[in-house]
């Protein structure tokens, strides 16, 4: 497997406060890595960071052999990078096509982005719906079906998931789980993973880095952290044994 | 009475334009551009220009106003206002910019062409009657019809092409747009460019028929930031609603109110601020739609 995305030693701060401390982490072609820890660990600003909405402060971050930090975040998305955001962020008054097709606004290939349109809307039937109706008016779960689709409408080979859980009906986040594992599977896409909910993160992806207060302070395959005793007590709530 | 409406239908097309391009701006970029008026006026001094003085047709030189002031937004975009955003997070700072320029705008304008009220030839002649319960000239009529064609081309151009989309994107969730790869530098600039178009062209139509002055462009920003108010602000369709209730308002203020005298404008006044006490959003307030 080849490496994809390479961190080294990335340091990042807003106003002054560390929000990563030298964090070097890497993701291999077709990986799903997750990256679990608590509210301000520094999860998102890695994602902030390899979107170019944040500016490093030093080290590097690669993306297939090409430095990705002092680029723009307009440039990164036409190198194959998309981002489904926390909050969802949906462009509310417009269509749910509407929304699919700003997915899609790097690329210039009718054919093509026709063709992965009809692979979204296949993928969530709920969409097709909801066609038409303005995005605000959707529910949590189908808002973020939607987003989800929006990143895949730029083809991407990375794909990067901001908290996709967050404020979703519990059976819903089931199903979104499914969906993850399936855009990983079926089509080839990496899968950078930023979760809250660690145990649903950690089921579904290949390999994990655990954050605290801007540092990777544990990394590992994913199976063997869901029953790594320090990432019970720390991030599994320290639940009932065998819960998992 | 269908006098009334047809002049309604008239005002209320050409207020919706120059309402649309406010209204862009604001969506787009948080900006009051409090020189819309004298964006206007400049169109109107371009078109009586190329047309009213050096003879060329009056679609050209429509076409000229619209590109002149394009071209000027854009730079007016990109050489002040841009950095000063970049600069400053208050709001204030961008309002203060935006008077200068009306300032500088009617400086450059007064420099250029004179405090003369100037008009051009008529476009075409004659006079619609219909048995005197209705009468327009036709040149009106002619500058009405291009007005709604070009606000309808308005809507279709934001609605249908990808850059309106990105346009609307941008005013909906700036951090998605990037996300997306929307370039915000270059699309806040052409959506700037794109409001100063509308107001070039609502002048370089209404030269034909009213003339133009330096005078006309405060009171034109000022109905313009009502009609916006009336709307809703950032809204395509409350821009729309905004002008024509506007237009009507003053077409049956001119039929009914004038035997009192010019008061018109201050009842409407009055109302706009009894109704912004209850509404303060407008009528159709929410972002870009």
């Amino acid at each position: 497997m080849s490496e994809m995305l390479n961190f080294k030693n990335v340091e990042l701060f807003y106003d002054h406060v560390y929000a990563l401390k030298g964090v070097s982490m890497h993701l291999s072609q077709g990986e799903t890595v997750a990256l679990i820890g608590s509210n301000g660990a520094g999860k998102s600003s890695i994602l902030r960071a390899i979107t170019g909405l944040a500016k490093i402060k030093s080290g590097s971050i690669e993306f297939m052999g090409q430095r990705l930090d002092g680029r723009t975040a307009s440039d990164i998305v036409g190198m194959g990078i998309a981002m489904v955001p926390e909050g969802r962020r949906v462009f509310p008054f417009m269509s749910v096509r509407d929304n699919l097709m700003m997915g899609a606004f790097t690329r210039s290939d009718k054919k093509g982005i026709a063709d992965t349109l009809d692979s979204v809307l296949e993928r969530f039937p709920r969409l097709k719906e909801r066609y038409s109706q303005a995005a605000g008016t959707l529910s949590g779960g189908e808002q973020q079906m939607m987003v989800i689709g929006r990143a895949l409408m730029a083809k991407p080979k990375l794909l990067l998931l901001d908290e996709p859980s967050l404020g979703i009906a519990p059976k819903l986040v089931q199903d979104i789980a499914r969906s993850i594992v399936a855009i990983n599977r079926d089509e080839g896409v990496s899968v950078l993973l930023v979760e809250q909910n660690s145990r649903m993160a950690l089921s579904i992806s290949h390999r994990a880095y655990a954050l605290t207060t801007g540092s990777v302070v544990i990394e590992g395959n994913s199976k063997e952290l869901l029953h790594d005793d320090r990432i019970k007590a720390a991030y599994l709530g320290g639940e009932i044994e065998g819960a998992a | 009475m269908e006098q009334i409406l047809a002049n309604g239908v008239y005002l209320g097309s050409q207020y919706a334009m120059i309402a649309l391009g406010l209204t862009l701006i604001f969506a787009l970029m948080n900006v009051l551009n409090f020189a819309h008026g004298q964006m206007y006026v400049l169109g109107g001094f371009v078109t009586y220009t190329f047309y009213g003085q050096l003879g060329l047709p009056f679609v050209v030189a429509l076409l000229i106003s619209c590109v002149t002031l394009a071209i000027l937004g854009a730079l007016i975009e990109k050489f002040l206002f841009a950095p000063v955003i970049k600069r400053s997070a208050r709001d204030e700072s961008t309002m203060l910019l935006a008077a200068g320029i009306a300032f500088l705008l009617d400086a450059i304008i007064l420099l250029v062409f004179g405090e003369k009220q100037r008009g051009v030839p008529k476009i075409v002649n004659g006079v619609f009657n219909w048995d005197f319960r209705l009468i327009m000239p036709y040149d009106r009529i002619l500058i009405c019809v291009l007005a709604i064609l070009s606000i309808v081309g308005f809507i279709a151009f934001m609605q249908y092409s990808k850059t309106g989309r990105a346009l609307r994107a941008l005013a909906q969730d700036r951090v998605a747009a990037q996300l997306m790869g929307v370039n915000v530098d270059r699309y806040s600039m052409i959506g700037f460019a794109l409001g100063a178009m509308l107001a070039g062209l609502v002048g370089g139509l209404l030269v034909t028929i009213t003339g133009i002055n330096l005078g006309m462009g405060g009171p034109t920003s000022i109905k313009a930031f009502m009609m916006v108010m009336i709307g809703g602000a950032g809204v395509i369709s409350g821009a729309i609603a905004g002008g024509i209730i506007l237009g009507f308002l003053e077409a049956i203020g001119l039929a009914v109110l004038s035997q009192y005298g010019d008061i018109t404008y201050l009842l409407i006044f009055i109302s706009l601020m009894i109704f912004l006490a209850i509404r303060p959003q407008g009528l159709m307030g929410k972002p870009w739609g």
